[in-house]
């Protein structure tokens, strides 16, 4: 009888559940898989049904002259944004408490402020004519201005810059958590500091660099104002290049293509990474 | 609950009531747009009691995107005139209403039957005054990069203007430009491609003269109008000075077309031109409108300087804006 009561019970509460998530499912199918789905469909189906627009962006030089850019900015700005990351977080891991969240203050501050004056900010400190490489000529260090923007050297600068409080923040939490006397027990058996970084430090936080990079390289893959500003035309993006079929050449069929294939290739990574380092949260992740 | 249904129904009422006297004009922003506003839109408000709503920047995906959606929410929007050709042949603009919108004197280039004209501008060659030395006489020494080192600053996106300079540098005749040789232009873009700083935007192109860090470049006159008004040190050579135009236009679908036609009407009245000419620098397209403006003015249009200039052809554009719009980035991208 308790039984049967207790099963129906559980019967119950599987519809329940169910009702309960209905909202939220509306909402992502409303306003993200609808969506996704009409872009899809306009790419196979504009101007002509059929794959002509993936032939076409497949089939071209250019087009994949502007993937390789995308992907190696994208891979450049990752990996120059871990190595500046990682001293930072572990000096913020570390250093007494007040000044660590001062220094979090003026790092979050940065990210508070509006990116298109960031990036401005930027252009008046690289170009020929710019703060940066005026100092430079009057120590005397270079007697030609050196070709800081409009170029692939421009966008790094200010893409890692942007994307630097995404890496550090997460990195902070982890190396926080990890115990100091794992790294003193292994001073005490004879680890060289740099022994004690790959051996414990590095693996402790692997997770936690995974999960930042891979968001600032998804982050980075659909960067639009940055490069746009910062680079030359040699190093156009993806983004930009269907904000130019959207906007400029109204071609809709292509650049829906091209936002799809960015999509997917977005969506493999991820499930790489889940494969790769798991899908549990890294331990401590702000 | 009662007083809130009620604000409600207040509210809706004040809308529906002023949805009759509204209507949103489209620009690019900045100085331009400011320009419309004080010149067109402010009058116009005060003499048809209409409001003119402020929108922007031109877009047009947007603008694609509200008259497939059939919900257009701009009234007039202000394009360059080889879009309104393509997108009049594409079936996005309303035809113009000439019993409302007087089209006598009205400069037959830059106005159609879907388009009148805005404004008229042309691309001159500017300098940076201390990054040069010398004066650069036309396009040709824009090629130069043995007698003009520096690096020099065009126009970024696939439009009329960069693809004919080179040519003319080239030594095609003004005569002969049309159809576009593009591998030939190509090629002699190839020569200073490493040379070239591109603006995207008006504001860009200013900051780049006026710093110095390009020595010199293809712009709006109106741009360097504005810096010779701020005291920046530029010179300016209207040699075979290229005129384009923008137009206004109004979307299909416009919710208040009726008076969207009536501001059209205004704008390109001989006092709104006149207006819209003295604060911006860029040229009348009404005939009469040079009448009303002070003679210091008239001098610094590009109608002053008709002598070796040249129009740019926007019909040939609107035929073949995505055929070199393609070739022109892929060019870019290299």
């Amino acid at each position: 009888m308790s039984v049967e009561i207790e099963q129906s019970i559980a019967r119950m509460r599987l519809p329940t559940g169910l009702a309960g998530l209905l909202p939220a499912l509306t909402l992502i199918g409303l306003f993200f898989v609808v969506p996704v789905l009409a872009l899809l469909l306009r790419s196979v189906t504009d101007p002509a049904p059929g794959l002509q627009n993936y032939a076409a962006l497949l089939g071209d030089g250019t087009y994949a002259r502007v993937f390789f850019n995308t992907f190696l900015v994208a891979f450049v700005v990752t990996v120059v944004t871990v190595l500046v990351a990682f001293p930072v977080a572990w000096m913020l891991a570390i250093m007494p408490p007040a000044l660590a969240s001062l220094l979090f203050g003026i790092i979050i501050l940065s990210m508070w402020t509006n990116l298109l004056t960031r990036t401005y900010a930027w252009m008046v400190l690289l170009q020929r004519t710019g703060v940066i490489n005026r100092a430079l000529m009057a120590i005397g260090i270079t007697d030609q201005p050196l070709p800081l923007i409009n170029n692939l050297t421009g966008v790094t600068i200010g893409m890692v810059y942007i994307m630097l409080p995404f890496m550090i923040l997460p990195l902070v939490g982890t190396l926080r958590a990890i115990d100091p006397m794992t790294l003193r027990a292994a001073a005490l058996c004879g680890a060289s500091p740099l022994a004690a970084f790959r051996r414990i430090l590095l693996p402790l936080s692997l997770p936690s660099i995974a999960a930042g990079g891979l968001m600032v390289f998804v982050m980075s893959l659909g960067y639009f104002v940055t490069p746009a500003l910062l680079g030359g035309t040699s190093n156009m993006m993806l983004a930009e290049m269907i904000a130019q079929m959207i906007q400029s050449l109204l071609n809709w069929g292509l650049g829906s293509a091209a936002a799809f294939i960015l999509l997917v290739v977005t969506m493999a990574l991820y499930a790489l990474q889940l494969r790769l380092v798991g899908s549990k949260r890294p331990a401590g992740g702000a | 609950m009662k007083l809130i249904f009620a604000g409600i129904l207040a509210g809706l009422m004040a809308t529906t009531a002023a949805k009759a006297e509204e209507m949103v004009f489209t620009s690019w922003g900045g100085t331009t747009q400011e320009a419309q506003t004080k010149s067109w839109a402010e009058p116009f408000t005060a003499s048809a009691g209409v409001k003119v709503l402020q929108d922007g920047p031109t877009d047009y995906g947007k603008l694609k995107a509200m008259v497939d959606a059939k919900n257009v929410t701009w009234d007039v929007v202000d394009v360059e005139m080889d879009f309104a050709i393509k997108a009049a042949k594409d079936g996005l603009l309303e035809p113009i209403d000439f019993a409302v919108v007087p089209k006598d004197d009205l400069d037959p280039r830059f106005s159609n039957e879907h388009a009148i004209g805005s404004f008229y501008y042309s691309f001159v060659l500017a300098w940076n005054k201390g990054a040069v030395s010398g004066e650069p006489a036309g396009w040709t020494d824009m090629f130069d990069t043995k007698k003009f080192p520096g690096k020099r600053t065009f126009y970024k996106w696939s439009a009329p203007g960069v693809i004919e300079i080179a040519l003319l540098a080239d030594g095609v005749p003004a005569d002969k430009l049309y159809p576009l040789d593009l591998d030939r232009a190509f090629k002699k873009l190839d020569t200073i491609k490493s040379d070239i700083v591109w603006w995207g935007g008006g504001a860009e192109s200013q900051h780049l003269i006026a710093s110095g860090e390009a020595a010199f470049g293809q712009l709006w006159n109106g741009r360097v109008f504005a810096l010779e008004k701020d005291g920046a040190d530029v010179g300016v050579s209207w040699n075979q000075n290229l005129t384009a135009a923008d137009v206004l236009v109004v979307p299909k679908g416009a919710k208040n077309k009726d008076t969207a036609m009536k501001f059209l009407a205004a704008a390109s009245s001989a006092t709104g031109q006149a207006k819209f000419a003295e604060a911006s620098g860029y040229a009348p397209i009404n005939t009469k409108a040079k009448a009303e403006m002070p003679a210091d003015v008239v001098k610094g249009l590009p109608d002053a300087h008709v002598d070796g200039q040249i129009n740019l052809d926007m019909n040939y554009w609107a035929e073949h804006r995505d055929e070199i719009a393609t070739r022109w980035y892929a060019w870019q991208a290299k």
